[in-house]
């Protein structure tokens, strides 16, 4: 209802405000609206605490341009497509080896990695009778290495007034080609296929309140190693080996409360994930939606992750202790981190204007005992974009 | 309570709450899931017309008035606590007209009779009011006047409409609408974007004034025809300007639509109130689309959503 602002107008709404507010939990209806949305990203990982023994000290960057197209594809559908395009620089680690303490020291990979990734993804989301929704998605991702192909189905049905059952599926499978197989030995090319499954309830709890619970199973086979990562044992430096199967289970808690009178909302996110690759993950993550004065949203954010180490990681190794399966991949070791965020987002009618900044900073794990991976990474994320609603 | 299914997915529920013909529509696939909604929108009514009606002597508002003169002051919840503030900045946007401390006098030009009040009984009731004895600083509520009645009903069943609409969405039904004794809520259109169509009735013939289309928010009508006294020709509504002890005569109705019930509800009283010429004034400077009739039949207010050939006197 489009209405001419004046001041007792105003007062008569603001003084019903806090008796009647649709700013209820809102159920998520298929999207109507045709809509654009644009986000650059910068990512940017920190230099080594403790100086390489070799290769360069400059990390990982990885600059993304991502579009995506929202519009209303018949009746109760709505079609999205999504283009990303990455461009990624900078060295990574390579394996550790040990220092005269016994410590381990981080050799980077010597040059500088240059490479580019593109990824089209096209979804299909589409009301049924009952309140039933379906969502069908694809997706193709490539770069120089490494090609993904994925699909996935997600299914929805309210089970009461209050209580809400989804059910998901997808399917991926990659190829990866790496690139100079032949001077380091590594394999010529290989490929993973990824099943997961998800299973989950919406409870609405009150007004303002809703608690979503989920479980996902993952299972991944193939080669399941990262062609680029390399292992120190004693006298000699190996490709990595890690198992060809991995099954992984997530616990998912999600929180959403609406604080009507103070205009915010809490959003409190926490996952547990175990593998048998004997890594379990804890994540607790909170967001602070805050609307202020002249359409202005501020969002402050926090989000803690700690992870045990995999049954077969070690910065590196003797000869013979050198078992099947072998990592020293600072992703399967004891580690954690914790990450402040604060978006911030400016409405001008039609246009959604963003901006957003994340610092994480890896600690010796918290939770898990300590790890001290030398690999283990601190990073500074930045993100700016706007969405554009047609009417 | 009669549960039918009018339209393919279209779901009503007809029932008496506030001593009013209510329905509920909402447009759903899954009928479990209407019936539910029903049965936790009506218990909102149930649970806000035990709380607030001036006929139940256990009420909520009950126990306020039974503290009247005492001088004790009353720690209110947050929901009347806001309900209060709404009341007070209403008489302070009314010049004094609209006055919830008037519960005494509503009562008496409410109440069943066949003759008119006489003026001892309007002085009688005038006196047990006065929003000067009122004293209400959130959450604290001091009623200074013994026998005073506070009145919350010109707010509470459009307040009502719009609760029961919202336990409706919160329950994720995004279309369907409310009406309590011909105030609207919408709960959201119907789930093709198509608005809800709705009469409003004119004051004075069995027919429509107006259909009016609605996407959203509410349409309230406060009119002198709902309850009242008609003696020798002469109409008495049950909305009494408490400064004079009888009931305004200037708008045989006001409608008006409104982002929500509750403030087209307040709208219409307080335009009724305030009479033909301050009220009209006051609805212009609202800006809410609204329509009138006035006591002698002229139509009047923003045509936009009136009918091209409404009914003549």
């Amino acid at each position: 209802m489009a209405l001419r602002p004046n001041p007792l107008l105003a007062q008569l709404l603001a003084a019903s405000a806090g008796l009647v507010s649709s700013a209820a939990v809102p159920a998520e209806p298929v999207a109507a609206d045709r809509s654009i949305s644009y986000r650059h990203g910068d990512y940017d990982e920190d230099a080594l605490a403790q100086a390489p023994l070799d290769g360069s000290d400059r990390r990982y960057r990885v600059r993304t341009e991502q579009f995506r197209l929202l519009t209303p594809a018949g009746e109760g559908a709505s079609l999205s497509v999504d283009l990303t395009h990455e461009v990624m620089s900078g060295s990574s680690p390579w394996f550790s080896v040990p220092d005269a303490n016994g410590q381990p020291l981080q050799v980077m990979s010597g040059a500088s990695i240059h490479d580019r990734r593109s990824e089209l993804g096209v979804g299909y989301q589409r009301a049924l009778a009952g309140d039933r929704e379906f969502t069908v998605s694809a997706s193709y991702s490539a770069e120089d290495d490494y090609h993904a192909t994925a699909v996935g189905l997600e299914w929805s049905r309210p089970l009461s007034a209050a209580i809400e059952l989804g059910l998901g599926a997808s399917f991926s499978h990659d190829r990866i080609d790496p690139t100079d197989a032949a001077e380091f030995g590594r394999i010529a090319q290989a490929t993973k296929n990824t099943w997961s499954a998800s299973a989950g309830l919406s409870f609405i709890l009150d007004r303002s309140s809703l608690l979503q619970a989920g479980l996902q199973l993952t299972r991944s086979s193939g080669f399941l190693s990262d062609p680029y990562k390399r292992f120190f044992a004693g006298d000699r430096v190996l490709n990595e080996a890690r198992p060809d199967q991995r099954l992984q289970g997530s616990l998912l808690l999600r929180y959403r409360r609406a604080l009507i009178e103070r205009d915010a909302a809490l959003h409190l996110d926490g996952r547990y994930s175990i593998d048998n690759w004997g890594v379990h993950s804890h994540t607790v993550e909170a967001h602070w939606y805050q609307t202020l004065a002249e359409d202005w949203r501020v969002i402050p954010g926090f989000r803690y992750y700690t992870q045990s180490e995999s049954s077969f990681y070690a910065p590196f190794a003797s000869v013979g202790e050198l078992g099947r399966y072998y990592s020293s991949d600072y992703r399967l070791a004891t580690g954690g981190g914790v990450s402040a965020s604060l978006d911030l987002r400016r409405q001008f009618g039609a246009w959604d204007w963003v901006i957003g900044l994340e610092r994480h900073r890896a600690t010796d794990a918290l939770g898990f005992g300590s790890g001290n991976d030398p690999g283990r990474v601190s990073y500074t994320q930045i993100q700016a974009g706007f969405d554009f609603r047609f009417d | 309570m009669s549960v039918e299914q009018s339209g393919a997915e279209i779901w009503r529920r007809d029932f008496v709450s506030m001593g009013c013909p209510c329905s509920i529509q909402i447009e759903v696939q899954a009928r479990e899931r209407a019936e539910a909604a029903f049965d936790a929108a009506i218990a909102e009514l149930d649970r806000l017309e035990r709380k607030y009606s001036h006929y139940r002597d256990d009420s909520l508002l009950a126990q306020w008035c039974a503290a009247a003169g005492s001088g004790e002051a009353l720690e209110v919840d947050a929901e009347s606590a806001d309900l209060l503030d709404l009341a007070s900045l209403l008489h302070e946007q009314s010049g004094g007209a609209f006055d919830i401390s008037a519960g005494a006098l509503a009562r008496l030009w409410a109440g069943p009779r066949e003759t008119l009040p006489n003026p001892a009984e309007i002085a009688q009731a005038m006196a047990t009011g006065g929003w000067q004895h009122l004293i209400w600083q959130r959450p604290w509520l001091r009623l200074q006047q013994a026998g005073m009645r506070l009145d919350l009903g010109s707010l509470v069943k459009e307040y009502a409409a719009d609760r029961a609409a919202a336990i409706c969405r919160e329950q994720g039904l995004l279309h369907g609408i409310v009406e309590l004794g011909g105030d609207l809520s919408v709960i959201g259109p119907h789930a093709n974007g198509a608005p809800w169509r709705a009469g409003v009735r004119h004051p004075r013939l069995p027919a429509a004034l107006a259909a009016i289309e609605l996407l959203e928010g509410g349409l309230a009508t406060s009119g002198d025809y709902e309850r009242g006294l008609l003696l020798d020709g002469k109409r008495y509504g049950h909305i009494v300007d408490p400064r004079t002890g009888w009931p305004v005569t200037g708008f045989a109705s006001v409608s008006v639509l409104a982002p929500n019930c509750l403030v087209a509800g307040a709208a219409a009283t307080l335009a009724m109130l305030l009479g033909v010429d301050a009220g009209a004034a006051y609805l212009r400077e609202l800006g809410l689309p609204h329509l009138t009739v006035s006591a002698d039949g002229r139509i009047g207010g923003t045509v936009a959503w009136v009918d091209p050939d409404p009914p003549r006197l």
